[in-house]
């Protein structure tokens, strides 16, 4: 738990460190004083416990991860979100090979490290999990996400040359096992599907059901019941997902 | 035992093999000659459709027998490529199970894993690690995002055993000889990938 206040407020630190340089804060010093002492994160973590602080990065992050390791479709990328963190990722990474280094580091503050090691850590594995996930879906839907403007609009460069890479790297296999060797009117990937054939192009299933959780208090549209969204985290809706796209 | 079969019996066989390597979770041997044989049976309809136009090419509506090979037709070449591709989604998470490598997928002796495939699907998965790694490229040298993400890390470092030998490895605390049966206390990103290939072992 105080690796994870660390870690907040440690990258409040480093987030507002350039755009405001505070006295007895510079990148320098901060290197001779390892952590942030208790009473400074605790005065900097304090907020957060109140229901209507903002979210941490970390916090926005794992929200981000799990909604799109539960929805069908390719969630909008949070590259802005990911590349700060990132970058705090390799800051936290640096200070920590410092201080490993640096023989007048006590026996606690190498508890500390540790912790904040372990912590780094974590993070990288969340931040793992949710760009695989990503890749997992623009795998999948690779011939959909490359014929269709706006799902390209919600992946990341990186993430789209992924997908047509990939599509070209489905289509070439398909072609040189099987098509090539199929009388030529045959020899088409993208056929018209007749009678009851599904469509070759695989889509994301946007009929499925959720699980949510209001953020906000809304109100659902009239057609549906007419019971307000509440905003405790206890409250889990199940419903379909193209109610909850409109919001 | 009979010669003549059912259109599309073939394409059946070849997705019921499919089945079976996903309820079993093995990959089994490509099926050349099935596959072979369904492009054959693809071929054959093929010029029963055509003489089948021909000869009805002045009646107003097309002959009940020839939608019938069209469905036949159509399904055939529906069950070769779900076929394939069954094979190569089995093949990407089986490289992704083992820290997006490749040789541990293609090396001739350790497993028997190449053996079972067609040169298709060495020359698809040599291309889709070439793409994989451009993707991981992206990313800072920080994060490799092809590490493990079955297990939340708990612990910084982790006690292995050596089960087959690694030759010298670069770790945090220097290098590190990793011979047969020693057991070392490392950092757990720095040999997670040796785990995956089956190099060391946690104890």
């Amino acid at each position: 738990m105080s690796s994870v206040a660390n870690w907040d407020a440690e990258y409040d630190r480093n987030a507002s460190g350039p755009s405001i340089p505070r006295p007895g804060r510079s990148a320098l010093e901060d290197e001779d004083q390892p952590m942030p002492d208790s009473r400074d994160f605790l005065g900097q973590f304090q907020p957060a416990v109140e229901p209507e602080a903002p979210e941490t990065p970390l916090e926005q992050l794992t929200r981000h991860w799990m909604n799109e390791r539960h929805a069908p479709d390719i969630l909008p990328a949070q590259d802005v979100l990911l590349s700060s963190l990132l970058d705090h990722i390799r800051r936290q990474s640096e200070t920590i090979q410092l201080l490993r280094g640096d023989p007048s580091t006590s026996e606690e503050e190498h508890i500390r490290i540790m912790l904040a090691q372990t912590e780094v850590e974590r993070v990288k594995f969340i931040v793992r999990s949710y760009v695989r996930t990503r890749l997992f879906k623009i795998e999948n839907y690779a011939r959909y996400i490359i014929a269709n403007e706006q799902v390209q609009t919600r992946i990341t460069t990186a993430e789209r040359d992924y997908a047509s890479r990939h599509a070209h790297l489905i289509d070439r296999h398909f072609y040189s096992s099987v098509l090539q060797s199929l009388p030529e009117s045959q020899a088409g990937l993208d056929d018209i599907p007749n009678f009851i054939m599904p469509p070759m192009v695989t889509e994301p299933d946007t009929t499925r059901a959720v699980f949510a959780h209001a953020l906000k208090k809304i109100l659902s549209p009239e057609r549906q019941k007419a019971e307000a969204w509440t905003s405790p985290k206890a409250v889990l809706h199940c419903c379909h997902l193209p109610l909850l796209q409109t919001w | 035992m009979s010669e003549t079969r059912q259109y599309g019996e073939l394409g059946t066989q070849l997705v019921m093999e499919s089945r079976r390597s996903t309820q079993t979770d093995t990959l089994l041997k490509y099926n050349d000659s099935l596959v072979r044989s369904i492009i054959r049976e693809q071929r054959d309809l093929e010029k029963a459709a055509v003489a089948l136009v021909l000869a009805s090419a002045d009646a107003l509506t097309p002959p009940p027998a020839l939608m019938i090979i069209q469905t036949a037709i159509a399904r055939n070449k529906r069950c070769l490529l779900a076929y394939h591709n069954h094979r190569i989604s089995f093949l990407c998470t089986l490289y992704w199970s083992l820290g997006a490598s490749l040789p541990p997928l293609l090396s001739a002796e350790s497993t028997s894993i190449r053996a079972k495939l067609s040169p298709h699907e060495v020359d698809y998965l040599r291309s889709y690690h070439a793409s994989v790694m451009t993707f991981r490229s992206e990313f800072s040298q920080e994060l490799d995002i092809t590490a493990s993400i079955v297990q939340p890390p708990k612990d910084l470092h982790v006690l292995v055993h050596v089960v087959r030998d690694c030759g010298v490895i670069q770790t945090e605390s220097g290098s590190i000889d990793f011979r047969m049966g020693r057991r070392f206390m490392v950092r757990r990103s720095d040999i997670e990938h040796l785990i995956v290939q089956g190099y060391l072992e946690e104890v």
